[in-house]
């Protein structure tokens, strides 16, 4: 029979290849975005990971509903470390960088820091282990005054460092009733990694100083602390004790940022995404089982006389539809096959030409993390390969089905007087 | 003007025999070919019954009728009826592929089958490099290759010129002194009917006549 089928479809060539040609177009398109998406998926959570530790939620004051609220107590930062599954929580005093408040080295040239971060180092590096770390110098000890540490970009500026470990700098803000300066010394102590990656874990701006030396600084005593950066121990209880942290301060009184509920979303837009270009590829599918049909439509009146004969020498009604499912069959399997093949080629090139559109712009001002390119490499899977096949293979036979039905149903004596 | 319902055959009955070389003779439109077709399980009637082999095939389904038509009956038409794409070989093997049997043995029964009725030499030929008498030789092996008990022919000389039209029923008549088949074979042609052994003269669905030929 699969002879048979095979001769019947050789028969026809041009026709036999457009209608798989039709099979082909839809495979390949359902798998390379299947494969492109997957990638770029893949691509999006890692860099997520990387950007966010997903263990590490981070408190803010007030919320975009309730708007701003002043910072925290010492009081607050002690219920957070005693919610259970909560095993660090440390404050972060920010002091932002303008034209008035600047940070300076010995020579007066600008720091490259946007911000100054306030911080304990100990709880910092404990917290944040793969992202607080130094590429030269040392971090300050726990009663040491006067130090500072710095991010990369806060210490390299076009290239050419500005600050370096030992060397001292100036931090000067005007007093508001008077308009004095005040001018606050500090010690470069040590230099942190380049951070690079996006995400809004990413220090290359920062400068750090201890937060006794903020205290020092800053007029609002009471409540300090702008931030609280909370580690669970445990990711899948990230959920639960930002709610907990909620409850506590009260509705809307803080915005509690939970890098797994932000990850978990972007990852359900992406499937969206997906699915939904993954659809579109589908309705070329079903366009080509149509073609199946009409296809073979056509080919049942063609054979109409051939159908009697076979039937009149004793061929079954079951024989003549199975002859004509299996053409349908050997389309929907050379289809599947080589638009899987293709879907390989196609999703690499679509990859490439993806990517150059993705690359940043190298002329803009400032070469910001977040601008680092995205890279597509399509993500190839066995899954995917075995859905697109079953499915070319089931569109093939349900549209394949009516025609070969028609055939098997004719009567051998009509049959046999068509012309 | 609705559907004018006309009834080919208007009470046929007939009996025939195991080995016999039977003609149904009769104009056209006198409803032999429906008679050969009922007889062939290919349609069936609106009433009456038909019996092979002591058994009322109407019964039977569609499949079982099939099978039928596979095993029991051989069928041979005016326009041979081959098909186009498949060689001679091919052709007769058909009905062997059908039943199941394997391509080697089915290679074998078909190129004896086809010497037999002398195309030894035009195995591999297609129809259309065939002429009609070759053509309904290869029908006529297609026809017997699963040893049938009964051949049915539908003007088998129909297309053919006479000189041809004589060898396919000589052959025909070989066979069935040889083998034993049993052949019914439908003709409007009065000289082809006298090679039987019993002639039926159909005419407007009815049975006019029957004439036994001694030989």
């Amino acid at each position: 029979m699969l002879s048979m089928a095979w001769m019947n479809l050789k028969q026809r060539k041009l026709r036999t290849s457009l209608t798989t040609l039709g099979v082909v177009i839809g495979i390949m398109t359902i798998f390379a975005v299947a494969s492109l998406g997957e990638g770029f998926r893949g691509e999006i959570k890692q860099r997520m990971e990387q950007g966010f530790e997903l263990n590490v939620l981070i408190v803010f004051p007030g919320s975009f509903t309730a708007g701003l609220r002043e910072g925290f107590s010492q009081k607050d930062i002690e219920y957070i470390k005693n919610v259970t599954g909560v095993s660090h929580a440390t404050p972060l005093i920010t002091i932002p960088l303008t034209e008035e408040v600047k940070l300076c080295n010995e020579t007066g040239t600008k720091l490259g820091a946007f911000t100054i971060g306030a911080v304990n180092f100990t709880e910092m590096m404990e917290i944040l282990p793969q992202r607080f770390i130094l590429t030269k110098g040392r971090f300050p000890r726990e009663n040491e005054r006067g130090k500072i540490v710095l991010g990369y970009k806060a210490s390299v500026v076009n290239e050419t460092i500005v600050a370096d470990v030992g060397d001292n700098v100036t931090l000067s803000m005007p007093a508001l009733p008077t308009m004095s300066t005040s001018n606050f010394n500090f010690t470069v102590s040590g230099v942190l990694a380049k951070g690079g990656t996006s995400g809004i874990t990413n220090f290359d701006y920062w400068a750090f100083i201890s937060i006794e030396d903020a205290l020092n600084i800053i007029t609002k005593k009471d409540k300090p602390y702008q931030i609280i950066l909370v580690k669970v121990s445990n990711v899948q209880d990230a959920d639960r004790i930002a709610k907990e942290i909620e409850k506590y301060f009260g509705s809307y009184s803080v915005t509690v940022f939970v890098p797994t509920a932000f990850t978990r979303q972007v990852n359900n837009i992406l499937s969206l995404v997906q699915m939904f270009l993954i659809a579109i590829g589908s309705i070329s599918l079903i366009v080509a089982g149509v073609g199946i049909m009409n296809i073979m439509t056509v080919a049942v009146m063609e054979r109409t006389r051939e159908i009697g004969i076979l039937k009149a020498v004793g061929a079954k009604n079951r024989t003549v539809l199975g002859m004509f499912l299996t053409e349908a069959l050997l389309v929907g399997i050379i289809g599947g096959l080589i638009g899987e093949f293709t879907g390989c080629l196609f999703s690499y090139g679509l990859a490439q030409i993806l990517n150059n559109f993705l690359q940043p712009n190298k002329t803009e001002l400032l070469e910001r993390p977040e601008t680092q390119s995205i890279k597509l490499t399509p993500a190839l899977s066995i899954t995917w390969m075995i859905i697109a096949f079953m499915f070319a293979i089931i569109i093939c036979i349900i549209f394949g089905l009516y025609p070969a039905r028609k055939a098997s149903k004719l009567n051998p004596v009509e049959a046999l007087r068509y012309e | 003007m609705g559907r004018v319902v006309v009834p080919a055959l208007r009470g046929v009955s007939f009996d025939v025999e195991e080995g016999e070389f039977l003609t149904v003779l009769g104009p056209s439109g006198s409803g032999k070919s429906t008679l050969l077709h009922l007889i062939g399980c290919l349609d069936r009637p609106d009433e009456g019954e038909i019996l092979f082999e002591g058994r009322n095939v109407l019964i039977l389904n569609d499949d079982e009728l099939a099978e039928l038509r596979l095993k029991r009956i051989g069928f041979v038409f005016q326009f041979f009826n081959l098909l186009p794409r498949l060689t001679a070989l091919e052709n007769v093997k058909i009905p062997l592929a059908l039943a199941g049997i394997s391509d080697k043995e089915a290679d074998e029964r078909a190129r004896k089958l086809l010497e037999l009725v002398g195309l030894g030499k035009r195995l591999n030929h297609r129809p259309s490099e065939l002429s009609g008498g070759e053509q309904q030789r290869v029908a006529i092996a297609r026809a017997l290759i699963n040893n049938p008990k009964l051949v049915l022919a539908d003007e088998p000389t129909g297309n053919l010129d006479t000189k041809s039209g004589w060898e396919i029923v000589n052959l025909m008549r070989k066979l069935n002194e040889d083998i034993g088949q049993t052949f019914i074979v439908v003709t409007h042609d009065p000289q082809i009917a006298e090679a039987a052994d019993r002639i039926i003269y159909l005419k407007d669905g009815l049975i006019e006549g029957i004439k036994s030929i001694s030989r």
